[in-house]
């Protein structure tokens, strides 16, 4: 239930009209919550402003009556980012959805920050052009949630994050102050570049409200592998091999357990038959023949080497993306089994000796839980789940395994890892931040939300407590 | 038992296909080609046949130009002991198509023809029937379900409303419906077997066919634009648009 004062609501009705605030409780427990199921949502009331300056509207009397904002992109966020559990008001960006225009000399689309990812996406291949920030929930997060996680996915090997993408933003600050950050400028040396302190910030120094985004040149015919591999070790042997030959455009890996529980699930087929404790899934441009011919040939020798098991090649796009459910559909498949996350990466140098002592640790603490193991291992990131036993209580499963988080961390800490390589910090890691992340860093990161937000209202509690 | 199943290179069905500028043909260039999904069912319910020992050789054939050995080879590599490739320029009309094929046909004497029901591209739906006026053959078209027992072959057919299952002398025709399996990944080993099996190439000649053409391609276009979708206030108004706009309801 909803405790806000008659006068806060009036207030706010008056920023934004009267039926774009919402306070019914189905309103409040939809948009108080992200993906993540370890928190309650209990936010006092959702707004949806139409406008930047309904936006400025908002924060202008949460300054003055200093009310705390939760800002909400498509809430598929896997940190709890997006989480309002203390009564704060949620800022809905889903009506700044609009494709404002298109600069075809330049490659630049200028959006609002509600635009669903699937959208811009969908707007570029109509261009001829191409956007390469994908993942699993792209036909529900926005690009605003998109640059306020620096949101990674499949095709990271071969085009980067979302920082890679953003050739401009604005952005109302805690200060109520509307910032026009880059402007869609390739070159802009003028001072400290503040767009790129704004991406990945989770909303803690403002609401992104429009952005311009770069597009690409779209992949000429794209070709899936899938490979069976015995170990962790074989499968960066793998990498490396492809590495060194061609232009990979992903390079992504599941394990076994993976792989049965999105073929039973999802009533997709096994790719093979032969069995392997985990499989590589590899994307390139085939352009001619001879891409194929050098796939082949670089198969032949993982196979002599003993990395590589058995193997299959899409034949038709239609398989191509039946050979991608088999890593896309594992987040939604286990999300049954309320998992824990762990989001972790180090440098893929060090991820064969790194992730050697992460199975060692979880093989030990967690025998009776089922794991399962997926992630853009191309990149040195491995998501590792816990799925919860269904008799198990939420509570002790969550304290299970944060205790064993620790020691997972502490590995990631030895190898200069990072405690979250792509999902953000939000509520769920911010315990941990200091594995990572250096006193003198996370003292700045203080330093800096407080110039941006001196009120403490964007998003107070995220990241770290100031 | 001897099986012979076509393949044909098509435009991979996911591709979004454009007309050209001057509507005079679908543009093929840069598109991404495949074979032609039904095709993929036919070979590999062929292949299961094989592997439960009731087949004893398959031949994949494909009549076109040169590219059309890559979908011969992913036939191979699915599973096909041998290819056969028809080099044909050009469009090429289902009743040459027909024709050619009937002329391999007389060379392999198959037990068992296995042909897609129709092209995603021609959308023809008439080789397989041709074959069989051609050949003297009886056929069993939009198969879901075939079984060989004795010197039968029962086949379940996908007809409007239902199923319906016939007996079929051999040797015999079968068109492949959607439902008759769900064809297997070219193994990556397998693809490397493919490159070593044999695969002859045919001229018309050959097989003494001349390839004539009865149809010209007037125009193609694209479908018409579909219209945004709007978002009513409430039902009074849902009902009165479906009324009065629509004019689905009265
Ligand atoms: C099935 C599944 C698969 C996923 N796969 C990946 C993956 O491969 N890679 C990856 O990186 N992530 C992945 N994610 C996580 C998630 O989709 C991304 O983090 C995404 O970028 C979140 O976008 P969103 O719009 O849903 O943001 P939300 O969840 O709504 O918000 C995320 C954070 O951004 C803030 N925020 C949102 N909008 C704004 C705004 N306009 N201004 C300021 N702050 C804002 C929120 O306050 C919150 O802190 C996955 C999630 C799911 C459910
Ligand atoms: C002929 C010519 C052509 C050029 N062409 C280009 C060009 O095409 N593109 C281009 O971008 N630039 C160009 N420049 C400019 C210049 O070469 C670049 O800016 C270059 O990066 C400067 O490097 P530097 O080591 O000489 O820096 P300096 O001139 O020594 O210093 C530049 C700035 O960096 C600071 N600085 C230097 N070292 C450090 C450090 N270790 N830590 C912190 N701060 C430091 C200095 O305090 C100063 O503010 C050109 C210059 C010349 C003379």
């Amino acid at each position: 239930m909803s405790n806000i004062s008659p006068e806060i609501l009036q207030a706010l009705q008056a920023c934004v009209g009267e039926s774009r605030v919402l306070t019914d409780p189905d309103s409040l427990a939809l948009y108080g919550r992200d993906w993540t199921r370890a928190h309650a949502p209990a936010p006092s009331a959702v707004v949806l402003p139409g406008s930047i300056a309904e936006v400025q509207a908002v924060v202008e009397l949460a300054r003055a009556r200093q009310l705390a904002l939760v800002p909400s992109g498509g809430r598929t966020g896997l940190s709890g980012g997006a989480m309002a559990c203390q009564g704060e008001i949620v800022v809905a960006l889903d009506r700044l959805n609009r494709i404002e225009d298109f600069n075809p000399v330049d490659r630049t689309v200028r959006c609002g920050a509600g635009v669903v990812t699937a959208q811009l996406q969908a707007f570029a291949e109509e261009q001829g052009l191409f956007y390469p920030v994908d993942f699993a929930s792209s036909g529900s997060s926005q690009i605003g949630g998109n640059i306020s996680t620096n949101a990674g996915g499949i095709k990271v090997i071969r085009h980067g994050m979302t920082r890679d993408w953003v050739a401009g933003l604005k952005l109302v600050t805690g200060s109520g102050e509307l910032l026009d950050l880059n402007r869609g400028l390739v070159k802009n040396n003028a001072g400290y570049d503040l767009r790129q302190l704004v991406i990945g910030a989770e909303g803690t120094l403002g609401i992104v409200v429009e952005a311009t985004m770069q597009l690409a040149r779209p992949p000429q015919n794209l070709t899936v592998m899938v490979l069976g591999v015995p170990d962790m070790a074989a499968v960066m042997q793998v990498l490396e091999t492809w590495q060194g030959a061609m232009d990979l455009q992903a390079f992504e890996f599941f394990s076994e357990l993976a792989l049965q529980k999105v073929v039973a699930h999802q009533g997709l087929q096994r790719p093979f038959e032969t069995p392997a404790a985990f499989y590589a899934l590899l994307e390139f441009e085939q352009h001619t023949e001879a891409d194929l011919d050098q796939a082949m040939a670089l198969f032949e020798h993982c196979v002599e080497q003993g990395w590589v098991v058995d193997g299959v090649v899409s034949q038709s796009v239609a398989q191509a993306q039946a050979l991608w459910r088999l890593r896309e559909d594992i987040s939604e498949t286990i999300s049954r089994w309320t998992p824990y996350k762990n989001d972790i990466s180090t440098t893929i140098v060090r991820v064969p000796d790194f992730l050697a002592e992460v199975e060692a640790v979880v093989a030990r603490a967690y025998p009776d839980f089922e794991i399962v193991w997926f992630g853009h291992i191309g990149d040195g990131n491995v998501h590792l789940n816990v799925l919860k036993p269904d008799e198990l209580p939420m509570a002790e499963f969550q304290q299970r395994c944060g205790e064993v988080s620790r020691w997972v961390f502490e590995i990631v800490q030895r190898h200069e890892g990072s405690v979250s390589a792509e999902h953000g910090v939000g509520l769920l890691k911010k315990d941990y931040l200091h594995y990572s992340r250096s006193a003198a860093e996370i003292a700045i990161m203080k330093q800096i939300k407080q110039v941006f937000d001196p009120q403490g209202i964007m998003n107070p509690g995220k990241i770290f407590d100031l | 038992m001897k099986v012979l199943v076509a393949v044909k290179r098509v435009v991979d069905y996911n591709v979004k296909v454009r007309a050209k500028g001057d509507g005079s043909d679908v543009d093929l260039n840069n598109v991404k080609m495949a074979i032609n999904p039904f095709c993929e069912i036919a070979v590999e319910e062929a292949v299961r046949l094989k592997e439960a020992g009731v087949a004893t050789e398959v031949i994949a054939v494909s009549v076109g130009e040169k590219p059309c050995q890559e979908q011969i080879r992913t036939a191979l590599a699915l599973g096909a002991d041998r290819g056969i490739h028809v080099e044909a320029e050009g469009r090429i009309e289902p009743l040459v198509i027909a024709k050619l094929l009937k002329g391999v046909v007389e060379k392999e004497q198959p037990q068992l023809v296995i042909l897609g029901k129709q092209s995603i591209d021609g959308d023809n739906n008439q080789t397989g029937q041709m074959l069989g006026a051609l050949t003297n053959m009886p056929q069993g078209t939009f198969a879901s379900e075939i079984k060989v027992e004795g010197e039968k072959l029962n086949v379940v057919r996908e007809v409007d409303g239902g199923l319906q299952t016939i007996s079929l002398s051999l040797p015999a025709i079968v068109t492949t419906d959607l439902r008759l399996n769900e064809p297997r990944y070219a193994s990556l080993p397998n693809i490397m077997k493919a490159k070593k099996k044999q695969l002859d190439v045919y001229s018309p000649a050959d097989l003494g066919v001349e390839v004539t053409s009865h149809i010209t391609l007037v125009r193609v276009e694209p479908p018409a634009e579909r219209q945004a979708g709007i978002k009513v206030e409430d039902v009074a108004q849902l009902v009165d648009k479906l009324k009065n706009e629509a004019k689905v309801i009265s």
